[in-house]
């Protein structure tokens, strides 16, 4: 999976600096944004092969970005990854509508986090590969 | 003797009547209508209305009777007087034989002992009225209390009968589903409180029908504004013979308990949200050292920074948090002493002086000093001082200026500090929020890290522990003014040097 491009969003700098930091660890190309609007212009632009979104920020929320981002052509089949500090922030519902690969509460392991991250890819290549 | 008959009759009339005519007049007074119509709280029968009515058949059924009694005497006279024979009578008066005597006397002996017991009966009924009419009054009393009970209650009442038509609401009542309670007696209950308010109607008919035991439910109610939630209780009325009457729904506003709710659930979550944010970061960075992912010194010692940083952080957010709940809840300890407000600023002009050179951030303290004495916590207004001061220095960009002024307002016997900057500002929508808790300028989010409670700490100890005011002013990329106002200790002790 390496050199694949990971687009990390969170109004929080640290968490963007430490998943960055894995990330880039373990071969991947890493761009970030501190809010949902901001993200989903980056993503438009540089076509990140996964999304690693906060839930809770400013402008626009992580889930207010997702859901620009599947009305958009080009952004509809991004795999998005959340992160949330808020439990039972989104509903199965939401998760399946919406079509967020996973959920991960914070405090998370970044270990967990490339583990998630692995695991949506490989089937993404799958799923293009059939 | 035909003369005292007829007089008895008259006075046997004239009485009855008396009792009809007094019976009857009752009856209307009462209302037949209100008198049968059962509520719970009404004597079911006229008992006053019925005793003299049964007085007045008592009283012609007596008189029927006597004057029956008295005509039979006046047979058995005529008789003796016409055969004679029983003894001697000289065209005035019958000298009767001893035999006759006799007769006549048990006669005498009979009647009297009918008479006896006719006067037992009379003083029976007598004491019986006497007591339905105690039992009467008592009912009415009861009943008349009962009524003014349910009528000063507020939450709203109303009682249906058997058909689902109101028999009683309170004024509460009236008010929440706009109906004079009054004078909508007997009509259907759905008909007056209307269709939009289906869900309360089906719920009280549901159950009065079900005749089961009290249920409760919360109900949504919107008749005029904001709507509003209601704790709804339905009981069935029974009757002495155990059958279902009616129902009696109490519906108790429960609206201010379900924002508090609310704000509690909010205040929860967010804390938890506030608290897992640095959290996140310490357990994250922590397990990028355990696993090695730090591969030189430098990066080690970033992640240790962070680490720190942020553990310091999260100490802040539990004494902010903390110090805030003590206030709110009145447990914390104050030692309010007469001070000047000059002196305590330039204590805190000290200790912020480092920061704001490091930030090149100019700091102008106030000239020239008023000797304003207001009676203050030294320590919680210290604190809200260097909150303002360094909340200024914070959101002002290199090279920009904060400026604390107090004043002395005589003529409203306060004294005001103001803290000014050339920072970033605050947009107009967000200015009425910046006191909530944790509430942050999204646009300014960036500028510096904070916990969202320094400015409602600053608001509680001014406006709760010393009744002051807490203001703001501000306009995007000019600056931002806060500050607060504080009752003078005496207009006597103020005076400018």
């Amino acid at each position: 999976m390496t050199g694949k491009r990971v687009l990390v969003v969170d109004d929080e700098i640290h968490i963007v600096h430490v998943v960055a930091i894995k990330l880039r660890n373990n071969g991947y190309e890493v761009i970030s944004a501190d809010n949902g609007a901001e993200a989903f212009e980056l993503a438009c632009e540089e076509k990140p092969d996964i999304i690693v979104t906060d839930y809770q920020m400013p402008v626009m929320s992580g889930l207010e970005l997702v859901e620009k981002l599947r009305q958009g052509d080009d952004t509809k089949d991004i795999p998005v990854i959340m992160l949330t500090a808020r439990s039972f922030a989104i509903t199965k519902e939401q998760q399946e509508d919406l079509r967020i690969s996973s959920c991960l509460s914070k405090p998370f392991s970044p270990k967990e986090l490339l583990g998630n991250i692995e695991d949506v890819l490989y089937q993404k290549q799958v799923m293009v590969s059939n | 003797m035909r003369l005292t008959r007829i007089l008895y009759a008259i006075v046997t009339v004239i009485v009855a009547s008396s009792l009809l005519i007094s019976g009857l007049a009752e009856w209307q007074d009462s209302g037949a209508e209100e008198g049968w119509r059962y509520t719970g709280y009404v004597q079911r029968i006229p008992v006053v209305s019925v005793c003299y009515i049964l007085g007045a058949v008592g009283v012609i059924y007596l008189g029927w009777y006597q004057l029956r009694l008295t005509r039979a005497v006046m047979s058995i006279a005529t008789l003796l007087q016409d055969e004679k024979s029983g003894g001697t009578y000289d065209g005035k008066k019958f000298f009767p034989t001893t035999h006759r005597l006799t007769k006549i006397n048990e006669l005498y002996q009979a009647l009297s002992k009918h008479f006896a017991c006719c006067t037992s009966r009379i003083t029976e009924y007598e004491k019986k009225i006497r007591d339905l009419q105690v039992k009467n009054q008592l009912s009415k009393r009861r009943g008349e209390n009962t009524e003014a009970i349910i009528y000063s209650i507020r939450d709203a009442v109303i009682v249906i009968d058997e058909s689902d038509r109101l028999l009683m609401a309170n004024e509460a009542a009236g008010r929440l589903f706009n109906f004079d309670y009054n004078s909508s007696q007997l009509k259907p209950v759905s008909e007056l409180i209307g269709p939009d308010q289906s869900e309360f109607t089906d719920f009280l008919s549901h159950n009065r029908q079900r005749k089961g035991q009290a249920t409760r439910k919360e109900i949504e109610i919107s008749k005029e504004g904001p709507p509003k939630i209601f704790d709804c209780i339905v009981s069935c009325v029974y009757e002495q013979d155990r059958q279902v009457c009616g129902a009696v729904a109490v519906l108790h506003d429960i609206t201010r308990e379900k924002q508090i709710q609310q704000m509690k659930n909010d205040f929860v979550s967010h804390v938890s949200h506030e608290l897992k944010t640095p959290l996140a970061s310490i357990t994250a960075f922590t397990e990028m050292l355990a696993d090695g992912e730090a591969n030189d010194e430098k990066t080690r010692k970033e992640f240790y920074s962070v680490i720190q940083s942020q553990a310091q952080r999260l100490n802040r957010l539990i004494e902010d948090i903390l110090n805030c709940s003590r206030i709110e809840s009145g447990l914390i300890k104050v030692n309010k002493e007469t001070a000047s407000l000059t002196m305590l600023i330039e204590e805190q002009l000290k200790m912020i002086k480092g920061y704001a050179e490091e930030k090149k951030v100019e700091v102008i303290g106030q000239k020239p000093i008023i000797y304003d004495q207001v009676d203050v916590d030294k320590d919680m207004i210290q604190e809200v001082i260097v909150n303002l001061l360094s909340n200024a220095v914070k959101y002002t960009p290199s090279g920009g200026s904060v400026k604390i002024e107090t004043e002395v307002d005589e003529n409203a016997a306060l004294v005001r500090v103001r803290v000014t900057d050339t920072g970033v500002g605050i947009p107009e929508d967000d200015i009425e929020y910046v006191f909530d808790k944790f509430y942050r300028v999204g646009a300014n989010n960036k500028q510096a890290e904070g916990t969202g409670l320094g400015l409602n700490l600053v608001k509680q100890i001014i406006e709760k522990v010393h009744n002051g005011r807490v203001f703001v002013m501000s306009k995007v990329g000019v600056g931002s003014t806060f500050g607060f106002e504080l009752p003078l200790t005496t207009r006597q002790a103020v005076r400018a040097v």
